[in-house]
Order: structure tokens, then sequence, then C-alpha cells
């Protein structure tokens, strides 16, 4: 608007300046339109505030309908996430060749259920994801995940599949051979985050790799989503 | 030929790292060994290195009695669509300046084992071998296999 403004004052055409009185409209106009984008943002900013300082978790605001994935469950049936309507889901996406990552964040997800008082664990479900559809058969996934915590559902699928449930949450991954090793010795490279759902599937929170390391925190997120926080 | 033998003798039992065994100039804490499902072929060795010599040391492998190979590894953070993607890159070796500390630990820099030839039981301890540079400096250990990080 300002620029506007600007060049309409830098007109060449002689007698094209608009009178003072217009001018003062346009100032106005603009002094409006900024107050309420500043009010807009500003409440937008303190619902985040407010609802961030509530969860340990980074928060989605306001909480998008969570992707309603469809795959195949580790004893080869079809499985989508609506199916866990009512539980609290936590799921992340990795690959059962990964060394470092993949174990570490399934510990700390076993670790978070048993931390969860037992009468809560009947209404969370942990959910792994492959992205290496390759090599992670639903079979591979039944004897990689639920090693973690009996309860845990390894999840594959086509590529298809797995490309679209992962993008709508942002995940990324990519497949990245090494100098020197065999075709079925790639790693993948993917995003290493931990998506809650809540019981009326709502992509709720998001936490990072070093964040799930504090299960007492995770806890304490899920019972207030579990309270209907 | 015999001086040349005992001299090779005494190079080796005086002279080679090997024989030195380095105990004196490493110093490692905390190793342990990611506990893994059966069906995974790959895990990861993690540890506190502590340089105590008065040079640089580098960390170039391991071997191990339960795999075919262990190598450095570094672990890769970049972002994109907001999300941290982390990734995997293998490393000729990982230095440790005179004084300093390398912590392997997940999430980060590791030993990955790879192409296990049998499964580390949880509670089980596995014998690795670590080797430095400068000189074929290696360190013998006997590592528990464990579920989650030793707090």
């Amino acid at each position: 608007m300002n620029k506007s403004v600007s060049e309409l004052e830098k007109d060449p055409i002689p007698g094209s300046t608009p009178p003072a009185g217009t001018r003062r409209m346009l100032l106005a106009a603009f002094a409006i339109v900024l107050a309420l984008l500043v009010s807009f943002l500003f409440a937008r900013y303190s619902a985040y505030r407010t609802v961030q300082a509530k969860f340990y978790g980074q928060p989605l605001v306001p909480a998008k309908e969570a992707f309603d994935f469809r795959l195949v469950d580790q004893n080869g049936k079809a499985f989508q996430l609506s199916q866990l309507r009512g539980k609290v889901v936590l799921f992340a996406f990795g690959f059962t060749h990964c060394p470092n990552v993949c174990p570490t964040t399934l510990s700390d997800l076993a670790k978070v259920y048993r931390a969860l008082p037992a009468r809560d664990r009947a209404r969370v479900q942990v959910l792994f994801v492959s992205v290496d559809p390759r090599r992670d058969k639903p079979e591979t996934m039944k004897n990689y995940v639920p090693y973690f915590d009996d309860s845990f559902i390894g999840l594959t699928g086509t590529e298809d599949q797995i490309a679209q449930a992962a993008k709508p949450y942002g995940a990324y991954y990519e497949i990245v051979h090494n100098a020197g090793e065999s075709p079925d010795g790639y790693s993948v490279n993917h995003s290493a985050f931990t998506y809650l759902i809540s019981p009326d599937v709502k992509w709720k929170l998001l936490y990072n790799f070093d964040q799930l390391g504090d299960a007492t925190k995770v806890v304490r997120d899920i019972e207030q989503v579990l309270n209907g926080a | 030929m015999i001086t040349r033998i005992i001299l090779s003798l005494l190079y080796i039992c005086c002279v080679s790292p090997i024989a030195r065994a380095d105990s004196l100039s490493i110093k490692i804490e905390n190793a342990w060994v990611q506990a893994v499902p059966p069906v995974a072929d790959t895990t990861a060795a993690y540890m506190k290195i502590t340089n105590l010599g008065p040079g640089p040391l580098r960390l170039v492998g391991a071997s191990s009695s339960v795999a075919t190979r262990v190598e450095p590894m570094i672990t890769t953070r970049q972002e994109r669509n907001g999300q941290e993607i982390l990734g995997m890159e293998a490393v000729p070796d990982l230095e440790i300046a005179p004084g300093a500390t390398l912590e392997l630990k997940p999430g980060r820099d590791h030993l990955m084992i790879m192409g296990l030839t049998s499964h580390p039981v949880e509670g089980e301890r596995v014998k690795l071998t670590v080797r430095f540079a400068p000189g074929d400096q290696r360190l013998e250990l006997e590592v528990p296999v464990l579920r989650e990080e030793p707090k």
C-alpha cells in the first residue's frame, strides 16, 4: 500500500496526483489493515503460546486432521490409521536396517509406553512405519517392531502407499548408497520425528529425536491428550 | 638372519603399538552395544573415548566376533519441511584431539556393526577390538548388550 502511494506521487502525468483528502483516506485504510493484521497475528501467536506452554512436544495449532494413511500391517493385513480412533497413536518412520536412529526411537517409545499407568496403555498404540518397502516386508516388520514392545505394530506397504503416508506429515526419506556396499546394503536418510495423533484422529504434537528421550514429559503429554486436552 | 628375527621380535614387543596396546593414553568408558531384534543385521556400539596422549588420535574402526564389519559413522542432520532429517555417513576415521573426549551415542557418531553373524542377546557381552591411528593401536573390550543407553 505504501508503495502504491509513492507510485502515485511519482506519476509523471501532470494533474493526476490525488488530492490531499484521498491520500489521507488511503493512509487511514492502510493503518486499519495493518492494525487488523497485527492483531490477527498476535491472536494466533498467543493461541500458539498457550498450547505450547501446555505441552512438551511441538504442538500443531490448530491441530490438523490426521491424514488417514492406508498401509499393510505386520500380519499382511490392510491397515488404516482411522482404525485406531479412540486411542492416542504415536508413530515414527524408519527402516529395519537402521543401526542407530531407529532402535533408539523404538526403545524410547517402549520406555514411554511402559511408563504409562497400566489403565492407559490400552488406549495408546505405537506404530513404526517403514520407508524401505524393498527390504521391509510385513514379516520383517513382525520380527522387528514387537521386539521393542509386544504391543507395537510395524507397518509397510507399496512404495506409493508409503509416499502417500509420509507426505502429509512432512516426513522425508531418501535412499543413500555408500561406496563399496552390496546392492542391498544401502542406507536410508529419513525424518526422525514421532507424531502424536489424538483419539479424534487429529495430528496434535510432534517430537524430534532428542525430545523423545525424556519419557516422563512425553507421558505427561499423552495423559493430557487422553484427558481431552 | 637370527639378528633380524631378534630385532623384529624386539620391535613387536617393545616398539609396535599393538604390543603397547596403548591403554595408558586411551581411556574408554560406558561402552555398550544396542540390543536389536534377531532379524536385524546391523546395530551400533557406543562409548566415550578420551585421548590422554600428547598427539591427535584417530578412531579408524573396530572388529567383532559377532559381525563382518565395524566402521565409524557420523549422523548427519539437515532440515526439510521444518523437520529434521537424520542420515548416516561412513567416515574414514573420527579424530580426537589431545585431552578431548569423543562421545559415541545414539543419534550421534557411532561405530556401526554390520553383517551380524551371531545375534547379540540383551544382557550378554560381545568382544570388540577398537582400532586407533597413528600406528595400529588396538584395545580389546567386552561390551554389554543393552536395550537403552545406560544412565
